[in-house]
């Protein structure tokens, strides 16, 4: 377990307090990036439950209409792609 | 208390296990069965971790130089072989953390974080490690191809709390915090930027209406609605 070399392991630095200001802000900018994604999750959630919403809300004959024009684009692109190739 | 056997076959082996049960099953069973068989099998296990207790085991995790899961050909880390010690140990709950919490080695805080990620229930892992989210100490993390990285104590905690995989295990499919939000079991998070996090939220503000200006003059000469169609 200890036939690596030891050298090796020091290429990676691993002492703290070398630079605490540094070292702070990499940390304050890693926790915002992490308070975003929370934030990003809540809004996904949020929408998604307001589409549902909405949907409900709708008539049998709004709702198939809908449902008609996204199949539509759906075929759409795929001949799209068809012809690409 | 654990009895050791120079071959711990016996207590790895699923098949009419009377002891202690975390997560209703044997705890070593927590790691998978091929990471299990490599672990044994390594000279770290069989020659570091022979007979240990839960103070010794400090020492070896105070030794350790980089967190990780197998490397090489698949050999696994003293991490992993003291991970799997720890979840034949099973120390007592005030024990792991104080592990987690003493501050001197931080190795010896990472093998806790994640002992406790595998071991307690979903609402204790998360009131237990998300004060260490706070936590900017460096760990040197050993990655599959036998190379070095770096990381960070929040970094690991936060892998931990959000992956499925870390330190090649599977972990065990932990409830997302919103949903214990929701049960009430748990309160909203609090980011240890506090205040700070305050004034950048407003600064955002400010930005957001100073583009707003900025862009409605554009629009007043027929730029700005151009430029966004041709951005999107």
């Amino acid at each position: 377990w200890d036939d690596d070399d030891l050298v090796e392991v020091k290429i990676v630095d691993d002492t703290d307090d070398l630079d605490p200001e540094t070292e702070r802000a990499a940390w304050k900018l890693r926790e915002l990036k992490r308070v975003k994604r929370e934030r990003e999750a809540i809004e996904t959630a949020e929408k998604e439950r307001e589409e549902l919403e909405r949907r409900r809300n709708l008539s049998r004959e709004e709702r198939e209409a809908e449902d008609k024009e996204f199949l539509e684009l759906q075929k759409e692109e795929r001949e799209g792609k068809g012809k690409m190739g | 208390m654990t009895t050791h056997a120079a071959d711990a076959r016996r207590f790895f082996d699923s098949r009419g296990y009377t002891g202690l049960q975390i997560h209703n099953q044997n705890p070593v069973h927590l790691l998978e069965k091929p990471t299990r068989d490599r672990i044994i099998t390594s000279y770290y296990w069989q020659e570091q971790c022979f007979a240990i207790n839960e103070a010794t085991l400090c020492d070896r995790a105070a030794a350790l130089t980089f967190i990780g899961g197998t490397y090489g050909q698949q050999k696994p880390s003293p991490f992993l072989c003291l991970t799997m010690k720890l979840l034949q140990l099973m120390p007592g709950r005030d024990i792991v953390l104080e592990y987690l919490n003493q501050t001197e080695f931080k190795y010896l805080s990472a093998l806790a974080a994640f002992y406790v990620r595998l071991t307690f229930d979903s609402k204790d892992v998360f009131q237990t490690l998300e004060p260490l989210l706070a936590d900017y100490r460096k760990l040197r993390r050993r990655t599959r191809d036998g190379g070095y990285s770096l990381t960070y104590m929040d970094q690991f905690v936060d892998d931990l709390l959000t992956k499925d995989r870390v330190c090649g295990t599977s972990l065990w499919k932990l409830p997302q915090r919103t949903i214990l939000e929701d049960l009430g079991q748990l309160e909203t998070r609090e980011s240890p930027l506090g205040e700070e996090l305050d004034d950048i939220d407003n600064d955002d503000d400010d930005v957001v209406e100073t583009r707003r200006r900025g862009s409605s003059t554009p629009n007043a000469h027929g730029n700005g609605v151009d430029c966004s169609e041709s951005e999107g």
